[in-house]
C-alpha cells in the first residue's frame, strides 16, 4: 500500500457525501415542487411593498442601488424606498441627499449601530406589508420584485430569496465568485422548494412585515443578521421561499484578502448561530430536510473541506519536493520541460482524483443550471474556469480562520 | 414516503453507481495497463529472440544485428517506465508487477548478454550500466540515481543502462548480482565492469563512467 493511501481513504467518506449532496441537489431540482416554482409566472398583484437600504460607508453605490430600485416594474404609490444612513463617515449623506425629495423614497439618518439596527429603523417607519432589504452596493432587475411577490401566496411563506449574480466581475476573483453565486442560484431555487433554506442574503431578501414584528425584528446575529433571521423563522415553523428569476447583482471583494475576510464572517456567523442559539435545529424530525439534512451537512462540508485541503497540499507539497530532490542536478531543459506526447497510459487514474474530478464536474453543471433557470445574461465561461482552478484553493483558507476564530472565541470587525 | 425521503433514497443510488463507476473505470484503466505492459513485453520477447536467432544465423557476419540491437534498448527503456509508472499506480507487492518486473529483468539480462557477444564479436564497445535500486523503502538516492540514469539514457541513446530490483525473487537476476559481486548497499552500479555504490549526483556518476565515454557513446557502433 502507498504510504499515502490512508490519507486519501481519510477523504473518501467526505468525496462520498458531496457526491450525495450534489445528486441530492439534482433529483430534488427535477422533482415537482421545484418545477412548480420554476413555472411560476409573475403576477399582477401589488401589495404594499418598502425596500431597506442600510448604509454605511456606501457613498459609491449608494445612488445607483437606488436608481435601480425607482426602476423597478412595479406601482410607485405600492413601492417605499428606506435609505438609512447607519452613521456613515464618508460621502453617504451626500450621496443620500438628491433622493430626499423623491415621493417614493424616505432617507433617515441614524447613529451607528450595526447593520441589524438600521433594519429595524426602517422596519419602524413604514406599514408596508412586505419589506425588503437591499444591500447598498446591490442593484436590482427591473422585473425582480415581480418575481417575489408571487412567492407569498401561501400564508407559512415568511420570507422570499432571491437571485445573486456578481455585478460586472473584473478580475479572476470575482468571475469566481461569480460562477459560485451563480452555483447558490441553483441551491437556493432547490432547496427552497423543500424548505432547506438557512438564509436569506442581504441582497433583495423580502420579509412578511407581520413575522418580522412577531419575531422581534432584526439582531445583531454574530454579524450575519440575515442568517440568523432565516434560523429564527425556520425555527418559528416558518417557511423560506425563492424566486429564481428574480435577478440582482451584487458588488464583490476584488482580492483574496478581502474576499476571505468577508466569508471568514459568514462563515464564523454560520458557525456561532448553528451551534449556539439554533442548536436546536441540528438533527431535529420537526424542521424537516433543514434540520435532518442541511445543517448537518453543512457542518460536517466544513470539516471535510478542511481536510480535502489538507490532503490535497501534502499530496501536492509532498510531490512537488520529491520532484525537486529528484531533478536537483540535472539539467533544467530536461528535467523541467514536458518531453513526449500525451500518453494515456500516464493518465491518473487513483480513485481519490476520479471522484473528485466527478464532484468539480457536477458542481460545474450545477452552475450551468443556475445560470440557465436564473436566465442571468452574459457569459459564464471565465467564472467556470476561474471556479475550478480557484475555488477549491481559496475556500479552505477562511473556513480555517473562522473555525480558528470561532474555537478562539475572537471577534473581527465587520470589514477585518 | 415523503418527497425529501425519495430523493434521499434516489441520491444514495445514484452516489453508490458514481462511485462504483469510478472504481470500475480505475480498475479498467489498470488492467489496461497492465494489458499494454504484457502486449509490450511479448513483443520485446519475440524481438530479442529474433535477435539472438539472428545473431545465430549470420555467424559469418554477426555484426549486421547491431541495428536490431539498438532499436530494442529504447524499447526496453519505454517498457521500464512504463512498469515503473503501474508499480507506483498499483503497487510493488501487485502479484501481475512482480510477474510483469521479472519478465522484464529477464529481458533485460538477455539483452545485456547479447550486446555483449555483439560487442566481442564485432569490435565496438558500448557502454554499459547495470544499476541495482530498491523499493522496499530503504534506499533514499534509488528515486534520484534512477532519474540521473534516464538523463543520460536520453541524452546518450548509445549508452544501455539496464535497471533491476536488488529484491526482486528471480533465479537469474540473483546470479546476476552474485557474478557481478554487487553488496546490497544501493544504489549500486556496474559500469563497464567497474562497481560503485551510493548517488550524490550527476556530476558524480559521470565521473564513474571511462574517460570519453558519454562524450562519444552516440557513435559507439560502426
Amino acid at each position: 500500500m502507498k504510504p499515502y493511501m490512508s490519507q486519501e481513504m481519510l477523504t473518501f467518506p467526505f468525496l462520498f457525501l458531496a457526491i450525495f449532496f450534489e445528486s441530492f441537489v439534482l433529483v430534488t431540482l427535477l422533482s415537482k415542487p421545484a418545477r412548480a416554482a420554476r413555472a411560476r409566472v409573475p403576477g399582477e398583484a401589488a401589495p404594499s411593498v418598502a425596500v431597506i437600504v442600510p448604509c454605511w460607508n456606501e457613498a459609491t453605490t449608494v445612488a445607483a442601488t437606488c436608481e435601480s430600485l425607482l426602476a423597478l416594474d412595479y406601482p410607485a404609490d405600492k413601492l417605499e424606498i428606506i435609505l438609512v444612513d447607519d452613521g456613515s463617515t464618508d460621502a453617504t449623506p451626500a450621496a443620500m441627499a438628491p433622493f430626499a425629495a423623491h415621493p417614493q423614497v424616505r432617507v433617515i439618518r441614524k447613529e451607528n449601530g450595526g447593520k441589524h439596527t438600521a433594519l429595524n429603523t426602517g422596519i419602524a417607519v413604514t406599514k408596508a406589508e412586505f419589506i425588503g432589504c437591499l444591500d447598498a452596493d446591490s442593484f436590482v432587475d427591473p422585473a425582480a420584485l415581480r418575481e417575489i411577490v408571487p412567492c407569498f401566496a401561501k400564508p407559512e411563506v415568511a420570507a422570499v430569496t432571491a437571485a445573486m449574480s456578481i455585478h460586472q466581475p473584473g478580475n479572476m476573483i470575482q468571475h469566481m465568485q461569480n460562477a459560485e453565486y451563480t452555483f447558490g442560484i441553483t441551491l437556493r431555487h432547490t432547496l427552497a422548494s423543500i424548505n432547506g433554506l438557512y438564509v436569506t442574503p442581504g441582497p433583495f431578501s423580502f420579509y412578511r412585515h407581520e413575522t418580522i414584528k412577531e419575531l422581534g425584528g432584526f439582531r445583531h446575529g454574530h454579524q450575519t443578521e440575515d442568517m440568523e433571521m432565516a434560523l429564527r423563522l425556520q425555527h418559528a415553523g416558518y417557511e423560506i421561499e425563492n424566486a429564481p428569476r428574480a435577478r440582482v447583482y451584487t458588488k464583490s471583494p476584488d482580492t483574496v484578502m478581502k474576499l476571505i475576510k468577508q466569508r471568514t464572517r459568514w462563515t464564523s456567523g454560520f458557525l456561532r448561530n448553528v451551534l449556539g442559539e439554533y442548536r436546536s435545529l441540528i438533527w431535529s424530525r420537526k424542521h424537516g430536510v433543514l434540520g435532518m439534512l442541511i445543517l448537518p451537512i453543512s457542518l460536517i462540508a466544513v470539516v471535510s473541506t478542511l481536510l480535502l485541503f489538507s490532503v490535497t497540499l501534502f499530496h501536492l507539497g509532498q510531490s512537488a519536493i520529491t520532484a525537486l530532490q529528484i531533478r536537483a542536478g540535472i539539467p533544467l531543459a530536461y528535467a523541467y520541460l514536458p518531453h513526449g506526447s500525451f500518453d494515456w497510459f500516464y493518465f491518473p487514474s487513483s480513485f481519490y482524483i476520479l471522484l473528485g474530478a466527478t464532484t468539480l464536474l457536477t458542481s460545474l453543471s450545477l452552475i450551468i443550471v443556475g445560470k440557465r433557470i436564473s436566465e442571468t445574461p452574459g457569459r459564464i465561461g471565465v467564472g467556470l474556469v476561474s471556479y475550478a482552478l480557484l475555488y477549491g484553493l481559496v475556500v479552505p483558507l477562511w473556513l480555517a480562520r473562522a473555525t480558528a476564530d470561532v474555537t478562539l472565541g475572537k471577534n473581527r470587525g465587520w470589514r477585518a | 414516503m415523503s418527497l425529501v425521503t425519495r430523493n434521499v433514497i434516489i441520491a444514495l443510488a445514484i452516489t453508490l453507481v458514481l462511485a462504483g463507476t469510478v472504481a470500475y473505470a480505475v480498475d479498467y484503466l489498470n488492467r489496461a495497463r497492465i494489458n499494454e505492459l504484457s502486449t509490450m513485453e511479448d513483443q520485446i520477447s519475440i524481438d530479442t529472440l529474433s535477435l539472438d536467432t539472428q545473431f545465430s544465423l549470420l555467424e559469418a557476419a554477426p555484426c549486421d544485428s547491431i541495428a536490431s540491437s539498438t532499436t530494442l534498448i529504447s524499447s526496453l527503456a519505454d517498457l521500464g517506465n512504463r512498469l515503473s509508472y503501474a508499480e507506483g499506480q498499483l503497487g510493488s507487492d501487485n502479484a501481475q508487477v512482480i510477474r510483469l518486473k521479472q519478465q522484464y529483468s529477464l529481458l533485460e539480462i538477455r539483452d545485456y548478454l547479447i550486446t555483449k557477444q555483439l560487442a566481442a564479436a564485432c569490435g565496438t564497445k558500448p557502454v554499459t550500466v547495470l544499476y541495482f535500486y530498491s523499493n522496499a523503502g530503504d534506499c533514499a538516492d534509488c528515486d534520484k540515481a534512477g532519474y540521473a540514469l534516464s538523463y543520460l539514457r536520453t541524452t546518450y541513446p548509445g549508452l544501455r543502462v539496464y535497471s533491476f530490483d536488488y529484491n526482486l525473487d528471480l533465479g537469474a537476476l540473483k546470479t546476476l548480482v552474485g557474478i557481478s559481486k554487487v553488496r546490497d548497499t544501493l544504489p549500486a552500479f556496474v559500469i563497464d565492469g567497474k562497481r560503485s555504490y551510493g548517488f550524490t549526483s550527476l556530476a558524480a556518476l559521470e565521473k564513474q563512467f571511462p574517460k570519453g565515454a558519454l562524450a562519444t557513446s552516440t557513435t559507439a557502433h560502426p
